[in-house]
This record gives C-alpha cells, sequence and structure tokens, in this order.
C-alpha cells in the first residue's frame, strides 16, 4: 500500500468528502492531475536547515521503528546525502543488527563520554554507502547516566556538526519505546519527529500520547508513517484504513509501509529493505517516505485499496 | 537435407575418375551404396539426373565385384598409405571447377560459417578479456573468503533516482489508479485540513500536560530546593540500564565528546600513571640493587642515605603521588567515588 503525491500547490481541503472507509465513493478530483511522477532522474531538493535531527518515535514497542530507522537511513544514503543514525535505545539496542554492523561497533557514546575513545572513533561507517554512520549510545549491559543523557546527545549533535568532514545533512535518531528516560534522552535534541504507528488501536493510544510530549517539549514538526498495512483486511474492514488513523492523529502523513515478508528476510540477513534487488513493495514506501523527509513534503493521496489488474486483449499472449 | 548434402558430396567426388576411386578408397564405395539407396529415395530431387548417373556408376556393376574390389583395395591401402593419399587428393575435383559448379551457394554458407566462428571468437576473447579487466575487484575477495557471496549483488546504486517515478510506478491514465509492483492500487485524497491538524493539537495541548524532565533523583532522594516536581523523573535504584550517579564529572565528558584529535583523555591517562609505575619500580629496583650492592664498598654510605630518604615515599605508598599528579586515577585502582559527581545529577535541558 503505498502512496502518491500531488502537486505542493494543490490545497489539502481541496477535496469536500471524506473517505472514512473502503466503502467511499469515488474521488471526483481524479479528474485534476495527479502529480505524482515527479521529473525524471532529479535529487531531493533537501529543505531546512542541516543537519536535520529527526527522532523516530512511537510510545509502543514492535511497530518497527528501527526498521524504519535502517531503511529511511539507507534510503537518505543511497539519494546521496550524509546520514548519522543514533541508536538511542539504551538497554534494548537492535539497530547494529538491522544494519548487519554487530560486529562492528566497539565503541558507544558511554565510552565517549568517559574518554576512552573520540567520537569519530565510536561512528561505524557503513561499507556498503560510505556516507552513512551509525552511532550506539550504549552496550547493552552498560548503565548510562541519566544525569547527562540528553546533554551527552546534545553535544553529539554539536560536535557532529563541528567536524572536519562537514556537518551530516541528516541525524536520525532511532528512539526507545515508552517515555521513559530513554525517550527524554532520545527527543531531547530533536527538531523534528517521525511517528510511527500500525493500523491497531493499542500502538494508535500510545502514538497519541507521544505525539502530546512531543508537542509539548515543543517539536511542531511531526509526521506519521503507518507502517505494517495490509490490503486485504482493509478491504474486509478489519483494519483501519490509513485515512481512518489520519482521522484520529491529525498528522500529516510521510509514508504508508504495506506488510512485506521481505522484513523479516531484510533483518534476517543484516541488509535493509530498501538494498533488495529488484525493490519491493515496502522497500519502494520507505523509499518514498525518505524523499518526502528530504523535502518535508507529506503525502496527499494514499492508495486505499488493490484493484484486479484489467487486461489487455492480447494479454494471453503477454501482451 | 543431411541426404542431399551428402548427395551433392557424393556427386562432387565421383565424376572424375570412379575406378580409381572404387579401387583406393572403400569406404567411399560404401557410403556410395547408402547415398544410391538415399537417392532413389529422393528421385524427385531436382539433382536427381546427376545422381542417376553416379548410381549407375555404382550400381552397374554385379553384386561379387564390389567385395573384389573392396578386398583389393584394402590390399592396395596397407601397402602404400602416402599413395592412397596422393590419390585421395588428386580424385578430388579442382577447386575453381567446384566453384564454378556451386559457387555462389558455397561461399555463402562458407561466409556464414566464417562469421559465426569470427563472432564466437572475438566473443571468448571479449569474456575474457573482461573477466580479467579487473583484477582487484570485490569479485575477487569474495573468491577468497574475505566477503560473503550471498551478501553481494544487493546494494547496488540506485538506478532510478526518483521513487516515484521508476519503471515499477506506473501511473494509471485517469490518473485513478497506479500500479506498482504488478498490483493496481485505487487512489484516495488525504482529507486532512490544517484546520482538523491544529484542533487536534489544542486537543492533545489539554490532554497531556507535560514538563520534560529536567532532573533524574534516584528513589529515596531528597528534592533539592528550586525544583519543579514535574520536571523531577524518579529512576528506581534496580533499574537495569539508568543510573543517576555518573562517575565521571560533566565537562570534562563534553570536552571528551567535542575531542576531535589526539589520545582519548583515559587512554592517556591510564598511560601516564601506568609510565609512572614503571618508574617508580624501576627506581626502586635500581636502588635495591645499590642497596645490595656490596662491591662498591666506597659508594655504600652516600647512597644509603639518600635510599633511605627517596625510598620512604616509594614504599610506603607508591601510588599516592601517581593519583596526584595525574589528572586521572586508572581505571583500575580508580576509586569509585574519587570522581563521582553529585549523584542525583541535575540535567539542564537545552533545545539547539
Amino acid at each position: 500500500m503505498l502512496s502518491l503525491l500531488h502537486t505542493p500547490s494543490t490545497p489539502l481541503n481541496r477535496f469536500s468528502f471524506s473517505p472514512k472507509t473502503l466503502k467511499s465513493p469515488k474521488p471526483q478530483f481524479l479528474k485534476t492531475p495527479v502529480q505524482s511522477v515527479l521529473q525524471w532522474n532529479r535529487k531531493p531538493q533537501l529543505a531546512g536547515e542541516t543537519p536535520r535531527v529527526v527522532v523516530i518515535t512511537s510510545g509502543k514497542g514492535g511497530v518497527g521503528k528501527t526498521t524504519t530507522t535502517a531503511n529511511v537511513g539507507l534510503s537518505l544514503a543511497r539519494f546521496g546525502f550524509s546520514v548519522v543514525a543514533i541508536d538511542a535505545d539504551v538497554g534494548l539496542r537492535n539497530l547494529d543488527l538491522l544494519l548487519g554492523l554487530e560486529n562492528r561497533v566497539n565503541y558507544t557514546v558511554v565510552e565517549v563520554l568517559n574518554g576512552d575513545c573520540r567520537l569519530d572513533q565510536a561512528l561505524v561507517r557503513d561499507k556498503r554507502w560510505s556516507n552513512f554512520e551509525l552511532l550506539c549510545i550504549s552496550k547493552p549491559r552498560s548503565k548510562l547516566p541519566l544525569g547527562f543523557g540528553g546533554k551527552a546527545l546534545v553535544w553529539v549533535v554539536d560536535a557532529l556538526k563541528t567536524r572536519e568532514e562537514g556537518s551530516p545533512d541528516f541525524i536520525l535518531i532511532d528512539c526507545p519505546a515508552g517515555i521513559d528516560a530513554g525517550f527524554i534522552t532520545a527527543i531531547t535534541p530533536a527538531n523534528e519527529a517521525v511517528l510511527v504507528t500500525t493500523p491497531d488501536i493499542t500502538s494508535l493510544r500510545d502514538a497519541d500520547r507521544v505525539i502530546g510530549l512531543l508537542e509539548c517539549d515543543g517539536i511542531r514538526d511531526i509526521k506519521m508513517m503507518v507502517n505494517r498495512v495490509r490490503t486485504d483486511m482493509i478491504r474486509g474492514e478489519d483494519m483501519m484504513s490509513v485515512l481512518d488513523i489520519q482521522e484520529m492523529l491529525g498528522l500529516a502523513l510521510l509514508g504508508v509501509i504495506p506488510e512485506d515478508t521481505e522484513v523479516i528476510r531484510s533483518t534476517n540477513r543484516g541488509f535493509p529493505l530498501v538494498l533488495n534487488q529488484p525493490p519491493t513493495l515496502a522497500g519502494l514506501a520507505f523509499e518514498q517516505a525518505a524523499w518526502r523527509l528530504v523535502e518535508q513534503d507529506s503525502m496527499k493521496a494514499v492508495m486505499v485499496e488493490e484493484e484486479p489488474k484489467k487486461r489487455g486483449f492480447f494479454s494471453f499472449f503477454g501482451g | 537435407m543431411a541426404s542431399i548434402w551428402s548427395l551433392q558430396f557424393h556427386s562432387l567426388c565421383f565424376p572424375v575418375s570412379k575406378h580409381h576411386r572404387v579401387f583406393q578408397f572403400p569406404n567411399v564405395v560404401k557410403l556410395r551404396n547408402e547415398f544410391a539407396l538415399i537417392d532413389a529415395q529422393l528421385s524427385s530431387n531436382r539433382l536427381s539426373t546427376n545422381r542417376n548417373v553416379q548410381l549407375r556408376a555404382v550400381g552397374s556393376s554385379d553384386q561379387d565385384q564390389p567385395i573384389k574390389t573392396e578386398t583389393f583395395a584394402v590390399a592396395l591401402n596397407t601397402n602404400d598409405p602416402v599413395a592412397e593419399f596422393q590419390g585421395f587428393v588428386t580424385s578430388l575435383p579442382p577447386v575453381v571447377f567446384v566453384m564454378k559448379r556451386y559457387g555462389g551457394r558455397n561461399i555463402a554458407i562458407g561466409l556464414c560459417l566464417a562469421a559465426a566462428f569470427l563472432v564466437i571468437a572475438v566473443r571468448a576473447f571479449m569474456a575474457r578479456k573482461s573477466r580479467y579487466k579487473k583484477p582487484g575487484s570485490v569479485a575477487d575477495l569474495v573468491r577468497r573468503g574475505q566477503l560473503r557471496s550471498d551478501r553481494r549483488g544487493i546494494s547496488r546504486p540506485l538506478k532510478y533516482e526518483d521513487p516515484f517515478n521508476n519503471p515499477l510506478v506506473k501511473v494509471g491514465k485517469n490518473n485513478s489508479t497506479v500500479e506498482m509492483c504488478g498490483k493496481v492500487y485505487r487512489l484516495a485524497p488525504v482529507t486532512l485540513t490544517e484546520e482538523e491538524q491544529t484542533i487536534h493539537q489544542k486537543r492533545r495541548s489539554r490532554a497531556y500536560q507535560w514538563k520534560r524532565p529536567t532532573i533524574f533523583l534516584k528513589e529515596g532522594d531528597s528534592i533539592p530546593p528550586d525544583i519543579d516536581p514535574d520536571t523531577i523523573r524518579w529512576i528506581p535504584a534496580n533499574h537495569p540500564f539508568a543510573t543517576t550517579a555518573s562517575d565521571i564529572d560533566e565537562n570534562l565528558a563534553q570536552n571528551n565528546v567535542y575531542q576531535k584529535h589526539g589520545v582519548p583523555f583515559r587512554i592517556q591517562a591510564e598511560h601516564e600513571a601506568l609510565q609512572r609505575k614503571l618508574e617508580a619500580l624501576q627506581s626502586e629496583q635500581k636502588l635495591n640493587n645499590l642497596v645490595i650492592d656490596p662491591t662498591h664498598a666506597q659508594d655504600f654510605e652516600r647512597p644509603f642515605k639518600l635510599n633511605s630518604k627517596s625510598q620512604e615515599p616509594v614504599e610506603q605508598n607508591p601510588f599516592s603521588n601517581q593519583s596526584g599528579n595525574s589528572p586521572r586515577p586508572p581505571k583500575s585502582d580508580q576509586a569509585p567515588n574519587a570522581f563521582r559527581s553529585n549523584s542525583s545529577s541535575s540535567e539542564e535541558m537545552q533545545k539547539p
């Protein structure tokens, strides 16, 4: 279930009907051209000031924060931007596993704070895309002093801004689940947030609370990604549609990721989904979300259900 | 088709001297008999006139006669293989004659064959050349076992830069559908308005009153004065990975994060401490040697006096002056609370 873009000039309130469910009538706007197709072969234009410090959070666990961080991060790297992904999950870090870098993490932010290594030594550069770097905040068994956990990340961001090879374009912070001390640490240096949720009521309630906390903290630029969407269940009205979720949370959509078995396979292999060739549906969705993140854009049209493919007269012969 | 070709070969070979060839090449004679049979079956062929002549030439004799000639031919063959070869060569029709008769077709066939061989050879050559073009490529690393081959080939660079406009994304003609990865999806517009967004924000601001915690306290700690109780985060003492105590100074930690060159602080401190310890041990050994050494009788008293003075601090507490001189003691010798800052270190939240 992927999504497309209209022209940025298309107003949001242009469409009068409200398709809450899939039984909604066919939209009338379709006469107008859907400018989903951007210019051919152009690099996305980076909007906002660099480094863009984005925290990827959810509230509930297991909705795909780390998967989103890995895939969006590597998509950004493939688009040509320099990215530093920070795994701020203190006790239960997993980002290194998803990226296949678990054997290369020797130093973390805790070692940098203690003076055991420098910050550049703690950054793990991905060999596949050299403009992607991973920074873990601590080792699983070490304790992070919370007295300056948030401050430590602010220092890290400042140090990355002034490093010799230049400031990174994006700093993605993978936030731990919950709203505990780890959450506070992760959101401290962030300027914008990506909220990952699944189309079930439990994660939506947590997401709403987390959005409230982020807004109280002063982070206004919040976009959401709906993960693990199944079009067959939406068609049978067993799952909320993306538009339903958007109506409940009132957030702009950054991306909609379909449920894909390739996610588990890619996790097992330590290769994020976006690197798969040929690309999968979920990988394409992550790429599109990364594109929107770069341009600070949001989805203007979503794909709600699957239609049977129309076959031509010569389709029997492969036409 | 094969029979036609063989018939042509037969007709080519035969007309010069049939007896000569029959005597010297029994195999050819045998073949000729077969050809004759084939030829008889294909009598409607356009080359039938020619073949009839050949057929007569072979089949005019009796059944016994070819057998006799065959045995004779074998005897001849065993006698002189060189002569056999010469006879074979002379029995062949001249090339010009062949070319005149079947020139156009054979030239075309020959050219095709030559072109095919040329193409095969060039392809093989290019393949070999390309294989050894990059002797230090990643494929060599895979061959040597340095890289895992199953992890290769996935992270190729993007062939398309735009994920909205690539061969796997096709928008329908009337823009109501989109085809992605072979599946067609119906499009629906996003209906969220900015007014709705602000309404949600107001609802949340009413529902969730929250201040980010700026101070972390352990259970049982007293609340310091001038601190908003809403900004206190209480951390249980047995928290699995969070601690309120830090054994490192905050300014020092900040300097460590900002350090860009040189040896990291703790590594340097440990190195210096170890060096000092080593020096102390070496001096101790030296002095002990001097004390023990009985050979230098004349220098005995002075070193002993010096030794008694200088050895005292070393022997009593060899590490006491290290911690004083070095900015930081080694990790192993460090007291647990030597540099411990306030156990409830407050965190000033500074948004960048």
